[in-house]
């Protein structure tokens, strides 16, 4: 086993000891073809060859048939998978002594981030793009994901060649109905985001409302907080104000503001119907 | 140095071209331009766009849309536990 190959096994079992549920690697120059300057890796570390991307925390079986929508929200624990990302990039300092920068999980400017986490999922071949938008790994389904770019020189992964979209009851359901689940319970031509279809059985997204998605993923959060703000400084009663102030849309926001690190997704919906995000298993 | 504010009149000619090419709407047959590349195109300056980019994102739909989408998240998370769980007692009506 070569150097390279020996690094890149030491530290995707570290990974995987870590709770990753899984790890793959992409060649940092592969983000130029699809991400626009100032998103690629060597634009946050110059001298980046490679990316290591990690996936997991998924919601357990119980959060997807939760009656109350707001517990998937509070169960988005991206911060479980993002520990993970940070203690690689300790050991990719401490023990192969290379650079390495744990990917920001906020945004670099408005709702922009760093870097694309899922297209960093998706060439490291951890998963593909969903008709719905969310990378879904063949095996697991939907999982959050967190990357460090390093400038180590691992060996990189090939891309996923087996999509998990469309699943096979979505692809029957196409040929039944002209639709699939995520279609039907968010469509784009009746008040929804999405819009798509199967072609040769392969899943083609025609139209997505990204501004009302942001609505209903960020309904109490940064976006519902400023929209709410500013109604409340339009408002010349000082009573009226009040309501709005003390009232349960600013109350829940400040909330998820408050804890925004298991807050920041707050609509599951196209991935609560998907059968490839995630398995509905009998449980008693 | 002042604090920089976007002009509201250049922000109302260009948002709508600038959320278009942008990062933020991403496709997944094309890559959205940079801020910069936007200006380019546009002939502003990178500050501006981004300014422009960032109000955009929050300006596409009025507050009511936020309300919308509460309505719309507990009824598909009740029909889905509905479904899953073979209990339709638990259907929102």
């Amino acid at each position: 086993m070569n150097d390279s190959a020996a690094a890149t096994k030491q530290m995707k079992s570290l990974a995987l000891k870590s709770g990753a549920t899984v790890v793959g690697v992409a060649d940092a120059a592969a983000f130029d073809a699809h991400a626009p300057a100032k998103h690629r890796p060597a634009d946050l570390l110059p001298g980046a060859r490679t990316v290591v991307v990690v996936g997991g925390a998924q919601p357990r079986a119980g959060d997807w048939v939760a009656t109350s929508p707001w517990v998937l929200s509070t169960m988005g624990t991206t911060e479980r998978i993002q520990g993970v990302g940070r203690r690689l990039a300790q050991a990719i300092e401490s023990e192969l002594g290379h650079y390495a920068l744990f990917v920001p999980p906020g945004t670099a400017s408005g709702d922009t981030p760093f870097l694309s986490l899922m297209l960093a999922a998706e060439l490291a071949g951890l998963g593909s793009r969903s008709l719905a938008g969310p990378v879904l790994n063949r095996d697991h389904g939907f999982m959050y994901w967190s990357a460090v770019i390093t400038t180590a020189p691992l060996d990189v992964d090939p891309p996923d060649a087996a999509p998990a979209c469309p699943a096979a009851p979505c692809r029957e359901m196409w040929e039944r109905e002209g639709t699939t689940p995520c279609l039907r319970v968010c469509p784009i031509d009746a008040g929804g985001c999405l819009g798509g279809r199967l072609e040769d059985q392969r899943p083609v997204r025609t139209a997505y409302d990204a501004g009302r998605c942001q609505t209903r993923v960020h309904t109490h959060w940064v976006g519902g907080f400023q929209k709410l703000l500013e109604e409340t400084l339009n408002e010349p009663d000082r009573e009226r104000r009040k309501m709005l102030v003390y009232g349960d849309f600013m109350t829940r926001t400040l909330w998820a503001i408050t804890y925004s690190s298991t807050n920041i997704a707050q609509c599951f919906e196209c991935m609560r119907v998907c059968p490839a995000a995630h398995g509905l298993r009998e449980m008693r | 140095m002042t604090f920089f504010r976007l002009d509201p009149t250049v922000y109302a000619r260009h948002k709508d071209e600038v959320l278009r090419l942008s990062n933020s709407f991403q496709t997944i047959e094309q890559r959205g331009l940079s801020d910069r590349e936007i200006a380019d195109r546009l002939g502003l300056d990178e500050r501006t766009v981004t300014e422009i980019r960032v109000v955009a994102e929050r300006d596409c739909y009025p507050l009511d849309e936020w309300e919308r989408a509460i309505e719309f998240k507990r009824k598909a998370c009740a029909d889905w536990a509905a479904l899953a769980l073979k209990r339709p007692d638990l259907k929102e009506p």
